[in-house]
């Protein structure tokens, strides 16, 4: 499946998708740092047999101010769709995320997941997560899960512990955090995403 | 599966007749005569008809509000009596009216000191707060508790014999203008339970409110205040029906509940108010707002409910964890059916350090109801070390009801972790065929199904009402044929 990634002010982002039966569509989303941006995404799963497969990352380590939104709707049966976003917030930034699953009554045998992990690295940050699920069909099944959490001070001992610098460990402990939406990105962007991480 | 939910339908509300006593009532409406009318009735000091007047003007100034995930019928305020009492016997003025007695007594709450709650043999006893429409019917075992310092008493009372205690601490943790029907509640309401427990004291049985609509055309204002000293310990349970009307009546009731350092409290609750006709037709209103503050460091605070019953629910029981290491937990069971609407959940607010919070919310629906979870957890910048994990389920039972989850998650501490997990689904054909091939009766494997999904938050109920709360689930499944 074709992936499409998208980094937020350099690319266009659509606002509106729309899936016909039996499409897929795999999209990733890169908020780089020093972005502010209000991100608004919908996408509607009309048909059928149609997929969705989203992914975004955050980077915040200044004073940006990034709030996203993203409503997917399921209005017919047999579709699936997948959502995961991943954000670190640092400095002064301000990062919300407002993620809606809306599952229409006649949408049985809908697939739907949501998840938003945040870092939070500061005491000056604020990070906001709202996953909502509206649900009117019974035979389905749907889950979101978000957590909120810091760089664990256990890993950075191990790998401190076996020679790795402090800014090092930390840097790799972000992109280990990141994996799973970076390496969606082609490379010498998930390069670039690296080294801002220190 | 269309059996079920037939038979869903057609469960009766045993508690819903109307008890023929005496009672005498104020005009309709609401106006600052009226409260002040109240105040009479009750005999208040100044201080207090000051408080209600105050919050009458703010209330006016409020706007009803529209966030929930519920259609509300629209609510005149003026078409409500917003006091009513059984009449007291001119010959007899300190016993109690044997109607009330009975009305108690069909409803499994005994008003004799001698007798237990909800039917079993539990071996410790209940001291029971029964409130019959404006007024507290009685309070049992009040001797037993004076004894230890404890107080346990109707409000009106505690006003006339407390009003130090009640002054300190009233409209500390739910203020005057918090929200719209908390403002309302705080301008006329009527009777409900103060406790106090003091410095040390563990209370020696449980505690509980029975409150009871029966009058047509009122609605219920209770306010309860609970406050536990330093390294006191009560748990307290609530209980509450009314008669079936093709009227929606109204019940706006303010809880708070203040624990110091080291004190443990555990507030449970089973709602069954009248839950309207499978039309939907009449039904309580129930928008409560029930609040705790964790004060001092290691505190805690457990919040259980049960929620059956209602046209419409609208209450989030939440928790200040303000002292340092302090916890709160939350349990919930919200079951809707026919056209009933539930919008509930919690707020967990981490302000102290180290503080720890645990939400396990199960939503069940079914007929055309729609069940929300909404909640709000945050994350202080002094809440260093603060974790908190929350769990929502909600389980659909045919395919025109609704399941919704609204969380909220704000974090201004980078020590501290928030987890949230929610999921959706319905009883599988799997599930149900497993034990069907077992020679288990398809009504009975989904009495099982369901109470397995609901046994992590039953389990926390104390004993009488666990007991109760899993009768109610079960004989709303009663006699269905899969």
């Amino acid at each position: 499946m074709d992936n499409k990634v998208y980094v937020i002010g350099r690319d266009s982002v659509p606002q509106y998708l729309r899936l016909e039966a039996g499409e897929e569509l795999s999209m990733t989303l890169v908020v780089p740092p020093a972005t502010d941006t209000r991100l608004v995404l919908e996408v509607d799963l009309t048909g059928p047999g149609a997929s969705l497969d989203l992914a975004g990352l955050y980077l915040c380590p200044d004073a940006e101010n990034v709030d996203i939104r993203v409503l997917v709707r399921h209005d017919v049966p047999h579709c699936v769709s997948r959502q995961l976003f991943k954000g670190i917030v640092g400095g002064t930034a301000r990062a919300s995320f407002d993620g809606l699953i809306y599952v229409a009554q006649d949408a049985q045998k809908t697939e739907a997941y949501q998840e938003n992990h945040t870092l939070l690295l500061s005491d000056t940050a604020r990070v906001e997560s709202r996953p909502q699920l509206e649900i009117y069909a019974d035979d389905v099944k749907c889950s979101h899960g978000a957590t909120t959490g810091y760089l664990n001070p256990d890993e950075l001992f191990y790998l401190r512990s076996r020679g790795i610098p402090e800014a090092e460990a930390r840097q790799l402990q972000m992109i280990a955090f990141l994996a799973p939406v970076l390496r969606r990105l082609p490379e010498p962007l998930a390069e670039e995403i690296y080294g801002r991480l220190s | 599966m269309e059996e079920i939910i037939k038979d869903f339908a057609a469960q009766e509300y045993k508690e819903g007749f109307v008890t023929d006593v005496a009672q005498e009532y104020i005009p309709k409406g609401l106006n600052e005569d009226i409260i002040r009318m109240i105040s009479a009735k009750k005999g208040e000091p100044e201080w207090l008809l000051e408080f209600r007047l105050g919050a009458f003007r703010r209330w006016q100034k409020m706007k009803m509000p529209h966030w929930g995930h519920l259609k509300l019928p629209r609510i005149d305020f003026q078409d409500i009596i917003y006091w009513a009492a059984p009449k007291r016997d001119e010959d007899r003025p300190e016993t109690i009216d044997p109607a009330l007695m009975d009305t108690f007594d069909k409803l499994g709450i005994p008003l004799h000191e001698r007798e237990v709650l909800a039917g079993v043999k539990p071996k410790g006893e209940v001291a029971v707060d029964a409130v019959f429409d404006s007024v507290s019917v009685t309070t049992t075992f009040r001797k037993t508790l004076a004894e230890k310092g404890i107080i346990f008493c109707s409000f009106s009372e505690a006003v006339r014999e407390h009003p130090d205690l009640v002054r300190k601490y009233l409209a500390t943790v739910v203020p005057v203008g918090d929200n719209y029907f908390a403002a309302l509640n705080s301008a006329v309401f009527s009777d409900g339970s103060f406790c106090y427990v003091p410095k040390g004291v563990r209370c020696p049985m449980e505690l509980s409110s029975y409150f009871r609509i029966n009058a047509a055309g009122t609605g219920q204002f209770e306010r309860t205040l609970i406050v536990a000293d330093e390294g006191a310990q009560l748990s307290y349970m609530e209980g509450c029906t009314a008669p079936m009307r093709d009227e929606n009546q109204l019940h706006a009731a303010v809880v708070e509940i203040i624990v110091e350092k080291d004190a443990d409290v555990k507030y449970s609750t089973v709602q069954n108010w009248y839950p309207g006709d499978a039309q939907g037709r009449g039904g309580i209103l129930n928008l409560v707002t029930k609040r705790g503050i964790c004060k001092g460091s290691g505190s805690h605070l457990s919040w259980t409910q049960v929620e059956t019953g209602s046209a419409v629910t609208w209450k989030y029981p939440s928790t200040i964890l303000k002292g340092d290491y302090s916890s709160s937990e939350f349990y919930s069971v919200a079951m809707t059916n026919n056209w009933q609407q539930a919008d509930t959940g919690t707020k967990m607010i981490h302000l102290g350090r180290g503080t720890r919070s645990r939400v396990v919310s199960k939503g069940i629906s079914a007929g055309h109801s729609e069940n929300s979870y909404r909640g709000l957890v945050q994350m202080g910048p002094a809440a260093e070390g603060a974790r908190n994990y929350s769990q929502c389920d909600s389980l659909l039972i045919g395919s025109t009801c609704g399941a919704h989850t609204f969380p909220v998650i704000r974090s201004q501490n980078p020590h501290a972790i928030v987890e949230h997990e929610a999921t959706t689904s319905k009883i599988s054909e799997d599930q149900l065929f497993y034990c069907t091939q077992r020679g288990i009766a398809p009504e009975d494997a989904v009495a099982l199904i369901v109470g397995g999904y609901a046994r992590e938050v039953l389990s926390r109920l104390p004993m009488e009402f666990a007991v109760e709360a899993q009768k109610l689930l079960s004989v709303s499944l009663e006699g269905s044929v899969g």
